[in-house]
Formats: C-alpha cells, structure tokens, sequence
C-alpha cells in the first residue's frame, strides 16, 4: 500500500489525473456528456502513458464528473448525468433562493468526502465488502430496485398518488423497446425507431431540463434572471461547516454510497437517491427537504460519489467492472495487457493501490477546484433568462443528440419534455418518472432473471428466503410503513390547520355580526 | 362544466388514456415480458380511478375543487412559451437542411431576440453576439474535443 501511496504521489500520476480532473469537470458539467463516454474518449490517450498515469487520469475524469454534474442539476435543474438526480431536488431551490454559491460549495465539499470515503473503502475494505456483494443476485437486485422504488414518496410533492403514477409512467417508457427474456417489440407503437429504445440521459434532460426551460420562457415577463446573485462572503466556511456538523449523515451516506457502489449494475444514481431518502427520512427537518435542504444536496453528492471509487471494488477484485466507467477503464488495462482480477491484484498490488490513492488524492483536488470555481459558477443565474433559456435548448439538444448520434432521441426528449411540462399544471412531479426511468432498467432485467431461476425451485425460495432477500422485504416494509405514516401526519396536522382557521375566520365573522 | 378543469379529473382522465393506449399495445405472448410493464399500466388504472373517485366525492360534498384557471391576462405567457415551442420545433426540423451549427445560430438568435422585453439596439446586438460565441464554443468543444458528429448541412456546402 505505502508503494501504491509513492507511486500516486509522482509528478507524472498527479499531472495526468489533474488533466482527467479537469476534463471530467468538461462531461458532467454539460448534460449529455457521461462519464462512461470522457473515460472512453481518454483511453487512446493513455497509450502514450505510464499505466499508473492512465489510470489515474481516467479515475480522476470519473469521480470529477460525478461531482460537477451537481452543477448543472444546481444552478438550471437538469441533472449533468443521471446520478446529480436527486441534486437537483434541493440544489435548484437553494439556486432559487439566491444560495446558488452555498448550494456548490456543498455539493462539492460533500462530493470530496465521498469520494475519500470510497477510496477509502478501496483501499482497506475491498475483499470484505465483496464478500457481501457477492451476495446479491437477481432476485436480490430487484429487491433493492423496489427499495430504491419507495423513494417515490419522498419526491412525489403535493400528492402521493401522483408521484406513484409519475412512477408508473418512468416505468412504462423504460419498457419501450426489444424486451429483454424473448426479444419482443413493447410500446413501439409500429414504428421501428422505438425498437431501440430511448437512451436513459435523453429521457432524464426531456423530463428535467425541458419543462425547466418552458418554466423560465413563461416566467419571463415577471423576472430577469433565475434569481438575485449576491456576494456572500464566508459562505464556503460556513456551509463545510454546516456539512460536518452532520457526521452521522455523511457516515450514512457515505456509506450508503460505496456499498451500492460495490454492487455491479447498480451504480451511482441508485446509490444518490437511496441516501438521499434515508436522509430525508432520519432527519429532523425532512420536511424542508425539496424546498431547498442543503443536507438533501449533501446526501445524494456524497454517496454518488462514494460509489464511484467503491464501484473499482469489484473490478480489481474480481475482475467485475462495477459501473460503466469502471468497465472503460478495465478495459483500458487489458489493452496493456493487464487482466483486472484476484491475480492482478496480487501480481501488480502496488499499482492496484497506486489507483486507489490517486482516486482519493482526486477526491482533495476536487475539493480545491470546487472552492475556487464556486463563485464564478454560481453568477450564472445572473445571465438573463431571454439568452440563458435558448443556451440551455442548446446543450439539452446536443446532449441527447451525442448520447446516441440519434435524431430520433432529440424528437422523444422533446415531446416528453413537454409532455410532463403540461402535466405539472395538474400536479405530477417530474421527480417520480425520472425514477421510474432509473429503476425501470435495474429492476425489470433482474426480475426477469429471478423469474427463471424459480423456474428451477418456486418463486418462493427465490424471492422470499436468504438474509438479503429477507432484509430488503423488511426495510421495503418499512419504507412504505413510513411514508404511510408520515403523509397521514402531515395530512392530520393540515387539517388541524384547516379546521383552527375556519374556527378563527367563524369567530371573527360572528363577532363583526354581534 | 368548470368543473371539468379539476385537477383529479384531468389527471385520471390522463391516466386512463395513458393505460388505455398502453394496454392496446400489450399481448399475452411472453408473459415474463409483460410482467412490469403490466403492474405499472393496472397501477395507473388503479390510480385514475382512485382520483376519479375522489373527484367524484369532492363534488358530492361540495368541497372546494382544485381547479386549473386559464386567465385571460396570462395569455402572452402562453403565446410566449408556444412561441418558443415553434421555433424549436422549426430548428430540428431545419438543422439538417441548414446544418446544425447555422440553424443553431438562428434558432439561439430568434428566440432570444423574441424574448427581450426592451428591444434595444445594445440587447439586440448582444443576444446576437451572446448567440454566436455560443454557437463557435459549443463548435469546438462538441465537434472537436468530443466527436460528436451533429448533423451536417444538405441545402449547402456549410459547417457540419
């Protein structure tokens, strides 16, 4: 370890990741850019480099992504990559409220520890924690997809019953395509475009960033700008301040993060948005999360980021890339003749730990940018709103034109965005479906699969037994027991509201009477 | 009538709408395939009917409806968002006639131009200036840095 520790400390390693750093702040930052497609893009260029330092500049393009895409989900509420989702929920409220700059500090000091945490993880609790995930197949996946499912009632707004249609409809568009047990057409409607399917990050900046741009043009006669941009000095003191002063919610979060992350085909999105419910649930101010929370930014932040460095676990583990970026970059190392595994980390164990010391090392770096580019980033919302609306069609377009080099995306993004633009006027929150769409994917493959295996045994023994199997039916239970019971809270406490008014307004009408 | 703007009714009418057309496109080939998508189409259901039926009940007991107002004095907000809508629809439609970076220009160009309240020469000519170094910026960093290939102009020999 103390060899990887040297090897990451060199002028070269540190040089390389600072550049993959820095592209990476290019992919999230613009919608459409992933992190899967900045690490495949680098891979030629690392050819002409040492293998610690193509690495490490890949590495560095994956967990800087994973942070700046927080920036566009704050300041414009369209989720860089699919893992900034649940940023938005409360980044853009806080943008709203004129805390832009608080709202990017946090985002990218809460970013910063997760990604320590998970090189953490990396380094000192990779083969224990793959004991674990090797735990999970099929029928435990789909468990977790409907675990992360509950998280509807955390993002459904005003009405549950909304959020639960809004995840439906996510669900249904997901199914668009070839089929995944028989290769069936489903919801193509005849047209042989949608056999494909849609790409996912096409469907999340046409439910985001569309009804988003719609709701600045119609906001346009009543306002300039997305909101007032003041100076805040010590804002960043302040909010790192406001972070740490929460060590159990960034443990949770952290936490949350690098084991979701270790979980191949899982990823970061899912992991975002479990922590993001979790803390939403423990905390004691859930009720302001969604209007501008910071620990809301801070919780989805701090365990997509905790996820990417965890998500290497089962790559140089196992030889099982945990995310897609994590498969790039594996298979940039078996193109140097490397085999990602259990012999390449006891074969080459110094330079397996050199990666995960520049992964944490990228983490610090971060940080430092973050801090610097967080007052000019957050004067975007000073742009007026008649150049930024049109600025943002721009990228949304290109974003889902470069996903796929496929016309076909930009027309579906388009009409889905205004599609849940006008179903917002009756209430249905974008939220919901964007989860649906995540979760669509994770848990239909899985359950299919589950399905033939109790082919073999019964539904039973597949679904309902095992510890994993079992826990997650709890922690479902529970989930869908809370939400249950706070909703029926706020709903008895509105009502106590209603009632203590109307009393009020009877008493006064009837003494103004007498 | 009015009535009939409730936001319940409308969104169990979509919801109906949206099963409706979704279960025309089901069959009973390949159960396994149709396992998800079938929950979610009979969740939908089950929650149009459910706001249906609380529609109902509201108007039973006479409740306050929550009801959608379409007023007069927000129509150049409408206008202003159709607007917008129309130009965007004309850009995709155009962006492989003119190429995408020319039709970009216009599409950046027209609708900011339509959008400024004060029409100013100084505004006109910086959401013109403001559209170009947008369009030339997006250029390199999507055509060249990334590879995206946009789609290229086939009325004339112009930029990708």
């Amino acid at each position: 370890m103390i060899d990887g520790l040297i090897m990451a400390f060199q002028p070269e390693v540190m040089l390389w990741m600072v550049v993959g750093i820095m592209m990476g702040m290019v992919v999230g930052t613009l919608p459409g850019l992933t992190a899967t497609m900045g690490t495949a893009l680098l891979v030629p260029f690392t050819f002409a480099l040492d293998t610690a330092s193509g690495i490490a500049m890949l590495g560095g393009l994956y967990v800087c992504a994973m942070f700046s895409d927080a920036i566009p989900a704050v300041l414009v509420n369209t989720p860089g990559t699919p893992a900034a989702m649940a940023t938005a929920f409360d980044g853009y409220p806080m943008t709203q409220q004129g805390r832009s700059q608080e709202a990017i500090v946090a985002a990218c000091f809460s970013s910063a520890l997760g990604t320590v945490f998970g090189a953490g993880c990396y380094l000192l609790l990779a083969w224990p924690m793959i004991e674990v995930a090797l735990k999970f197949g099929p029928p435990q996946f789909f468990w977790l997809g409907v675990f992360a499912l509950t998280i509807v009632g955390s993002v459904a707004g005003k009405s549950l019953l909304k959020g639960l249609a809004g995840g439906a409809i996510g669900i249904m568009i997901s199914c668009i395509g070839i089929s995944h047990a028989t290769e069936l057409s489903r919801f193509t409607f005849g047209i042989p475009e949608f056999r494909g399917g849609f790409s996912l990050v096409a469907a999340l900046i046409g439910v985001f960033a569309i009804p988003q741009i719609l709701l600045m043009v119609s906001e346009m006669r009543k306002k300039d700008f997305i909101a007032e941009y003041t100076r805040a000095p010590g804002v960043a003191l302040k909010t790192m301040k406001e972070v740490l002063s929460r060590p159990v919610h960034f443990i949770r979060s952290a936490s949350i993060g690098s084991f979701i992350g270790i979980l191949p085909g899982a990823g970061s999105p899912i992991a975002a948005l479990v922590s993001y419910n979790e803390a939403k649930r423990w905390s004691k101010d859930g009720k302001t999360f969604g209007q501008g929370n910071v620990h809301g930014v801070t919780a989805s932040e701090i365990a997509n980021n905790a996820a990417a460095p965890a998500s290497m676990i089962p790559m140089v583990t196992l030889g099982i890339p945990g995310s897609a970026p994590a498969a790039v970059i594996a298979g940039a190392l078996m193109l140097r003749g490397l085999n990602p595994g259990p012999e390449l980390f006891r074969s080459d164990g110094s330079l397996i730990y050199a990666f995960g010391w520049s992964l944490l090392i990228a983490g610090v770096v971060i940080f430092f940018l973050g801090i610097i580019f967080a007052p000019l980033l957050a004067r975007i919302i000073r742009i007026p709103l008649r150049l930024l609306a049109p600025m943002i069609m721009l990228l949304a377009v290109i974003g889902a034109y470069a996903i796929r080099n496929n016309i076909f995306d930009v027309y579906f993004m388009l009409c889905l965005g205004v599609f849940v633009f006008l179903i917002r006027k009756v209430d249905f929150h974008p939220g919901p479906i964007g989860l649906g769409l995540i979760l669509g994917p994770i848990i239909e493959p899985n359950l299919v699969q589950a399905t033939y295996m109790s082919d073999a045994s019964s539904v039973f023994n597949v679904f309902f037994t095992g510890a994993v199997n079992l826990t997650l039916i709890v922690l479902i239970v529970l989930s869908v027991g809370f939400v249950a019971w706070t909703r029926w809270k706020e709903g008895a406490e509105e009502g106590a509201q209603q009632n203590a008014q109307q009393g009020v307004e009877t008493r006064t009408n009837e003494l103004g009477v007498s | 009538m009015h009535r009939l703007m409730d936001r319940d009714f409308l969104s169990a009418a979509l919801l109906f709408v949206i099963g409706a057309v979704a279960l025309s496109q089901t069959s009973d080939d390949a159960p396994r395939d149709w396992v998800l998508p079938f929950l979610a189409i009979y969740a939908l259901l089950a929650i149009g009917a459910a706001l249906f039926l609380r529609f109902l009940l509201n108007s039973f007991v006479k409740n306050t409806p929550d009801l959608i107002r379409l007023l007069r004095a927000d129509t150049p907000i409408y206008t202003d968002v159709a607007v917008f809508c129309v130009v965007v629809l004309c850009w995709v439609l155009l962006m492989y006639g003119l190429g995408f970076w020319l039709a970009s220009f216009f599409m950046l160009s027209a609708t900011s131009l339509y959008l400024t309240r004060e029409k100013t020469t100084r505004n006109m000519a910086i959401n013109v200036v403001v559209s170009l170094g947008a369009c030339v910026v997006a250029y390199v960093v999507f055509l060249h840095v990334f590879y995206v290939p946009l789609p290229a102009a086939s009325w004339w020999a112009g930029l990708r």
